[in-house]
């Protein structure tokens, strides 16, 4: 009967409003991400990003990534680490920590987002010394 | 035609039938799941095989797997790769140079299956767009810093591909 009139809706509808913190929380994570789901918290990584799923919403949309605070309108797909990158692109149902395939080495570097256009952009060189040399002339005796 | 349908007709254009019927459309799909997704907070699947940015990666111990044959410079269609190689202070063969060109790059994918010793990969990341061109000229610490970064989801990738391999 609920679900016939769309009781369940609004029961969602409320649900969603006191995950995403109250009123003001509510409206300060739709001005930032343009939509507001409800969740599982699943797991969150070291730079604070937080991972949610909820298998309702349809494959594509069940599992999510709210960017850390921080970051509050810079947020980009690429500050998602590489841990985490297969879970959330449904490459794995594994979690990071679960999955058997995935080792630690301490020669792993930290993840960086992508820095075009900024200063810490990557800029190229080479890394062999050049072959052609420019001609010195001789010094007069 | 009989009077019925006419009088049918005429009633279906004095009531707006029609245009009530496509606003009802529109009114339902208001209120219905979105049919796209909300990048990048959600991301669309992807492959252990999807083929994106290259990535040099190294052995458990931290050597560079790399060992100059060039066999992914040979085999490469658009020819976006340029190997230089010496032989380093310890003996072993390395390069000196190894640089992609990553708008000539096709991502055949080609590198990674010459490659005889899994040195280069095309990793997961499709997220390198850049505001240059220069930016995509990637050279040896590039791609070494690539594949330090990326090694969790690379050795995933072909952990989750070991039988077919």
């Amino acid at each position: 009967m609920d679900k016939f009139i769309g009781l369940d809706k609004l029961a969602r509808f409320f649900a969603i409003i006191k995950q995403n913190g109250g009123i003001t929380g509510s409206l300060f994570k739709l001005f930032r991400q343009d939509d507001l789901k409800v969740g599982t918290l699943v797991g969150e990584d070291k730079y604070g990003n937080k991972y949610y799923e909820n298998k309702m919403y349809f494959y594509g949309r069940s599992r999510w990534v709210e960017y850390a605070d921080h970051y509050f309108l810079d947020y980009d797909g690429s500050q998602v680490p590489a841990e985490w990158f297969g879970w959330l692109h449904y490459k794995t149902d594994y979690l990071p920590h679960q999955d058997p395939g995935r080792p630690k080495y301490n020669w792993m570097s930290d993840h960086k987002e992508n820095m075009s256009g900024t200063s810490r952009q990557y800029v190229p060189y080479s890394t062999t010394p050049p072959k052609i040399h420019s001609w010195v002339p001789p010094k007069a005796k | 035609m009989n009077w019925g349908a006419i009088t049918d007709r005429a009633a279906t254009a004095m009531f707006w039938a029609e245009l009530v019927r496509g606003h009802a459309v529109s009114l339902g799909h208001l209120f219905k799941e979105p049919a796209t997704i909300n990048y990048p907070f959600e991301k669309g699947p992807l492959s252990p095989r999807f083929r994106g940015e290259h990535a040099l990666r190294r052995y458990p111990s931290g050597e560079e797997r790399c060992i100059a044959c060039k066999l992914c410079e040979a085999i490469c269609p658009a020819q976006a790769i340029t190997i230089e190689a010496e032989e380093r202070a310890d003996g072993s063969r390395r390069t000196t140079r190894y640089d992609i060109d990553m708008t000539k790059c096709i991502y055949c994918g080609f590198c990674q299956e010459a490659c005889p010793v899994d040195a280069i990969v095309e990793g997961p990341n499709f997220e390198f767009s850049t505001e240059t061109h220069e930016e995509l000229l990637y050279n040896k610490e590039k791609l070494l810093n690539n594949g330090d970064k990326w090694e969790s989801e690379i050795a995933s990738n072909i952990y989750a591909d070991h039988l077919y391999r």
